[in-house]
């Protein structure tokens, strides 16, 4: 008989469907090399009582803010590799910083700068689940607070 | 001492002399004594005979010289890669052993729908049920900032105040703010 | 002549009837039966005669004709239209005309009956009736116990016996 017998060929090749299965699996895991960074610019006042209908999935959060009115002012989205810069323009001529750390798929770490003309304001990192989201607010603006959601999701 | 169903259990090997000698000559002693496993045993030649007829009925001799020009054309005949891993896969894996593949199959299947989050993470919308969110480091270059966590939305909140100077004299802004939560 | 064509020579009847009575089809059987030898010599350096040659190459021919026949299904009707060419072929006998369609009728029917078994019990059958080789033979052909040939081999006669009761004598 060949080098190795049928039994051993069997195990062979099992093993290396189970060993491709967990290759991917892992691969998976460590292969998440993108990440989602989702963020919206909202402004908060008690200017008015409406509620920008954009921000539905939003409310219950907001509304722990106590303000009367919230606005959408700016929704973007940027796919960004671990360990590279996510920049979003922030109205108020502010800009924040998002940097995915490194992490698994479930969990994620993000650093997080927020700046405004060039003064730093805020540096944090915050470790959340993939797909969920926190909350950053406070800076002043058109008579109100400006509040900004941040969300990021592992690819 | 063997009884009528031991006996025709082992008939066709004893027809086919793959018996011990003990046991062959207890099943020659036995048949001559019992009619019963005689006739099975007679069926069972009778079967053996329209076996034999059958099959070499159907015999047929077959030229050497042509049936090595179609070897010879295989040997020469070039053979894409995934040919060859398919003949290994199948001579490695032949049918009858594939009934246990299926259970494997299964299992690998259901192992990879658990982990299905991490093959396709954009199936999932939505704020997570549990949106939970640590800050591990924080510097507001001298500012006072909050960091506040609501159960009930799992909602993290880091609130930066604005200094009573305030930076927003670059903005020329007057805040609002409401501080309440 | 070189040494594998000399091996071609020694077993391509053999391995053609194990193959044709899997398949029953006479070009089918050819082709399968020329693709065994290609097989064996493909894989002819890796065999280092942990077995014997032929029961290697019985076990590559088992499997390649068990692979072919679920690929190549047949109906009871095409089976005896082909089958009948080989019926041809045998040597005439001075036999009682009756008898002779009766024994006609009493091979078909067992072949469909043979076709109704699974692989393991059709491959023992066709190892025992067409080769004649031993329990111990046929078990390092399919890979499995003495006592495993036995107890198939067992099984399948008993199911060609209750399906030709009508038939046999």
């Amino acid at each position: 008989m060949s080098l190795l017998g049928k039994r051993a060929k069997r195990a062979l090749l099992f093993s290396g469907i189970l060993w491709s299965f967990a290759a991917f699996a892992g691969a998976a895991e460590n292969a998440s090399q993108t990440v989602q960074i989702k963020i919206g610019a909202i402004l908060a006042s008690n200017q008015s009582d409406e509620f920008d209908l954009r921000l539905a999935p939003l409310e219950k959060q907001l509304r722990l803010m106590k303000y009367r009115s919230y606005r959408l002012l700016k929704e973007e989205s940027q796919k960004v590799q671990r360990k590279g810069n996510a920049t979003f323009e922030i109205p108020g001529g502010r800009s924040l910083v998002v940097t995915p750390q490194e992490s698994g798929t479930k969990q994620l770490a993000l650093r997080v700068h927020l700046q405004q003309g060039g003064k730093p304001l805020l540096d944090t990192t915050v470790r959340l689940n993939s797909g969920g989201n926190f909350i950053l607010g406070g800076p002043p603006h058109e008579g109100g607070a400006l509040v900004i959601s941040i969300s990021a999701t592992a690819q | 001492m063997m009884r009528c169903d031991d006996i025709r259990e082992v008939l066709g090997a004893w027809l086919d002399g793959e018996l011990r000698q003990a046991d062959a000559e207890e099943v020659r002693a036995h048949l001559a004594g019992c009619p019963s496993c005689g006739e099975e045993r007679r069926q069972l030649e009778g079967l053996q005979k329209a076996l034999q007829d059958t099959f070499h009925a159907a015999s047929t001799s077959i030229a050497f010289d042509s049936f090595w020009r179609g070897v010879e054309r295989r040997i020469n005949q070039k053979r894409f890669w995934y040919e060859d891993a398919l003949g290994w896969v199948r001579d490695v894996w032949t049918p009858p052993q594939l009934a246990w593949s299926v259970p494997i199959a299964i299992i690998l299947l259901l192992l990879g729908m658990f982990s299905v989050e991490n093959f396709l993470p954009g199936l999932r919308t939505g704020i997570p049920r549990n949106n939970f969110a640590a800050v591990e480091s924080i510097d507001a270059f001298g500012r006072n900032v909050a960091v506040l966590r609501e159960d009930e939305t799992k909602t993290t909140i880091i609130w930066l105040y604005q200094n009573q100077e305030g930076d927003d004299e670059s903005t020329g802004e007057k805040s609002e703010t409401s501080s309440s939560f | 002549m070189s040494a594998f064509q000399e091996l071609v020579s020694r077993y391509h009847q053999k391995i053609f009837m194990v193959i044709l009575g899997f398949l029953r089809d006479r070009e089918d059987a050819m082709e399968v039966a020329q693709e065994t030898f290609f097989r064996a010599f493909r894989k002819i350096k890796g065999f280092q005669g942990g077995s014997s040659f032929y029961t290697w190459l019985y076990r590559i021919a088992v499997n390649m004709a068990i692979d072919a026949q679920r690929r190549h299904k047949r109906t009871p009707l095409e089976f005896r239209e082909t089958m009948d060419g080989a019926f041809e072929e045998q040597n005439e006998v001075e036999k009682d005309p009756f008898s002779d369609l009766h024994d006609k009728e009493l091979r078909e029917n067992l072949i469909v009956a043979i076709n109704g078994l699974t692989a393991e019990h059709k491959a023992v059958i066709i190892l025992r009736t067409i080769e004649g080789l031993s329990y111990k033979e046929i078990g390092k052909i399919l890979d499995c116990s003495e006592g495993t040939v036995m107890s198939r081999l067992h099984y399948a006669r008993k199911k060609l016996q209750v399906k030709l009761k009508a038939f046999l004598p």
